[in-house]
């Protein structure tokens, strides 16, 4: 029973040990960003700050110089937002069409097909590059947010297929067949049957997707430039533009609004995420 | 009228052919039963039946129109899914009337018909639920009341009640029964279950491998089986199977059985195209029940090596011919283990095999 008892009490302090380490530097930031430049040369690194001050935030947001121009980072976090609104919603979109047809349509080469789009999540997409700036160039989606949103769809489609295609296969095929005897169609059985039991994994590949989008920055600096740049490389451009001074808080208050919306999507969407992730396993 | 005919029905995937030459042909208002073992291909016949999946050669022919290129949706048949296949994001009421909708029935006369379905299956009650939230004995129920909503001409039933424990499975076996006598609809149903097959059967289909063993009514196939496989498949206990000589003895032609005592010779009267046979090998089939205890001078003395008293009967096991042997006796004719009985044989009812041909011959 003691013996236990010590057992439960070092797991948890293991437990507690781990969580702090991965929160330090979340604290870190959090509490650079509102100290002010003074307090941040003076004090320690992990002193709490004398006073709260958020000018540092504003100054993020709206006066930063990011290379020539000084206009923070909220442009670059608009643009953030209609790229990954319209690329995670209709990469999620494809992936739940395709997950359907693979797992629930088969046709004659089929697993062909789904053997081809799983070589597209393990592609690095480095080898992309070149032959994508071609195709932006052709359709005249150079350097555009439409350019980066086509890039998105095109990369997360094949992740988007697997999730929904690996989902869609524990659902029994009995019940499309029902659906069939009672006269629907390929459409109809997708939008009454089929996406109502969905829920779990299309959160889980919007959470996915819209982390993967929102914090890419290779597609970022290399098909976008000036107007359409998203938020990932704004940050670059704000840590690495030189200033007589280092401004820590800054560039802390930075870093925090580029990760907000994600951590945001995260606590909205997450249950869903383990949920999703398990599920499939019992059946309904 | 025909209801539902098949004709030469053969499927295969690729190489591994899962239906031979399947050839069936019921009418109007008959029950049809599609039993035999796991993978045999009753659920593949049934998918195509309800034009799921195409014959690779063959015809289905539905109220005698051949409906090959027909729509599932089109052949006036509905299906109850051995796992009830409910929609499950949908209450009762919109399971039951998402076919009507989507066929364009208007709304009032789909409340109509949902009425009277929840009415006739008792789940008026549950109507406002989930399918996570019914049982086993529910979902059955709301499964059915899907396809009653319909009013098909064929209904068909895939394994309804497998899932189901022993008792409801009894329940809803009867209850079926009296759907069926009520509706008079036309309907084909699966089982691997021989009480479900011969207790509900108007025809069973007995299938093995891909290939119908016999097609017949419930007496045909339990009185005279046409192979072994169809013999030892209907029945519990399974029929016994002893192998014998044919002989013949002052005149008549017959079979030596040997239980403690010496053989004993039994005629087998009146059967066609035994005396020709005279000297081969035979399977002589015999049921558990035709045997009888009789203290007479003809009988077979056996000896008990165990006992399974059933409650009404009690099942003997001896040993007859070098095999295993099951009677099955009046409880109080029974005796414990390692005493002899003298058994009796129904001769009338008993059938022979060819061993080689597996087929009855008498
Ligand atoms: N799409 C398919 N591709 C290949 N083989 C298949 C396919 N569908 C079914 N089979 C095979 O066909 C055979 C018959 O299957 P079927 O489902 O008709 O059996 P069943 O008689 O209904 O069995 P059970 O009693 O277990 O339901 C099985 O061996 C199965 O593996
Ligand atoms: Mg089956």
């Amino acid at each position: 029973m003691a013996e236990t008892r010590f057992w439960r009490a070092a797991l948890y302090a293991a437990l507690v040990f781990a969580a702090l380490y991965y929160l330090l530097p979340l604290y870190v930031m959090l509490t650079t960003s509102v100290k002010s430049i003074e307090e941040i040369r003076a004090g320690n690194l992990l002193s709490l700050p004398a006073g709260i001050t958020f000018d540092a935030w504003s100054k993020a947001w709206s006066t930063a110089c990011t290379g020539v121009s000084c206009n923070g980072l909220s442009g670059y976090f608009w643009n953030s937002v209609q790229m990954v609104i319209p690329a995670v919603a209709i990469s999620t979109m494809l992936g739940a069409i395709n997950g359907y047809v693979l797992s629930k349509w088969r046709f004659r080469g089929s697993e062909v097909v789904f053997a081809l789009i799983l070589f597209g999540v393990f592609m690095p997409f480095q080898v992309l590059l070149l032959p994508m700036a071609q195709t932006l160039g052709l359709f005249g989606l150079a350097n555009t947010t439409a350019g980066l949103v086509f890039v998105h769809v095109v990369c997360g489609t094949a992740s988007t297929t697997l999730f929904f295609r690996n989902y869609y296969v524990g659902i029994p095929d009995e019940l499309i067949k029902a659906a069939r005897l009672d006269g629907a169609g390929f459409w109809r059985i997708f939008w009454r049957i089929i996406l109502p039991m969905s829920t779990p994994i299309i959160m889980v590949t919007l959470i996915w997707q819209f982390t993967q989008i929102w914090n890419d920055f290779l597609f970022g600096v290399v098909f976008a430039s000036g107007d359409a740049q998203p938020i990932t490389v704004g940050l670059n451009n704000l840590a690495n533009t030189s200033t007589s001074v280092k401004e820590y808080n800054v560039d802390m208050a930075a870093a925090l609004i580029a990760a907000l919306p994600t951590i945001v999507v995260y606590v909205l969407a997450g249950k869903y995420f383990v949920r999703g992730l398990t599920a499939g396993a019992v059946k309904g | 009228m025909g209801a539902l005919a098949i004709k030469n029905v053969t499927k295969s995937f690729g190489d591994t052919h899962i239906l031979k030459g399947i050839n069936i042909d019921i009418e109007a208002g008959e029950f049809l039963i599609l039993v035999g073992p796991s993978g045999c291909g009753k659920s593949t016949l049934m998918n195509i039946i309800a034009g799921l999946e195409s014959p690779t050669s063959g015809e289905v022919c539905i109220a005698d129109r051949i409906v090959n290129e027909v729509a599932p949706k089109d052949r006036d048949i509905a299906m109850v899914f051995q796992s009830y296949a409910l929609y499950p994001t949908m209450n009762v009421r919109q399971n039951i009337a998402f076919g009507m909708e989507t066929r364009g029935v208007p709304k009032a006369e789909q409340n109509e018909v949902i009425a009277r379905v929840a009415k006739m299956l008792q789940i008026d009650h549950l109507l406002d639920r989930k399918p996570s939230a019914l049982s086993g004995g529910q979902r059955q129920r709301v499964a059915m009341g899907r396809a009653l909503a319909r009013n098909p001409k064929l209904f068909l039933f895939d394994e309804p009640l497998s899932n189901l424990d022993a008792k409801l499975r009894v329940e809803m076996r009867v209850e079926i029964k009296q759907l069926h006598q009520r509706l008079k609809t036309t309907i084909v149903y699966v089982t691997h279950d021989q009480i479900e097959a011969m207790t509900l059967g108007d025809k069973i289909a007995v299938m093995k491998d891909g290939v119908i063993q016999q097609f017949g009514s419930p007496e045909d196939i339990y009185e005279r089986p046409a192979n072994l496989f169809v013999a030892g498949f209907i029945g519990s206990p399974s029929m016994n199977f002893l192998p014998c000589h044919l002989v013949e003895q002052n005149g008549q032609v017959g079979v030596t059985l040997q239980g403690v005592e010496a053989p004993k010779f039994i005629a087998l009267q009146d059967r066609a195209g035994l005396k020709e046979r005279v000297g081969q090998k035979v399977i002589l089939g015999v049921r558990p029940e035709q045997w009888d205890v009789e203290n007479t001078p003809d009988a077979l003395v056996c000896k008990v090596k165990i006992t399974e008293p059933t409650g009404p009967d009690t099942m003997i096991y001896s040993e007859v011919n070098g095999v295993e042997m099951i009677a099955r006796v009046h409880p109080r004719a029974a005796s414990g283990p390692g005493t002899t009985l003298p058994l009796v044989l129904d001769v009338k009812k008993a059938v022979l095999f060819d061993p080689e041909t597996e087929l009855r011959i008498a």
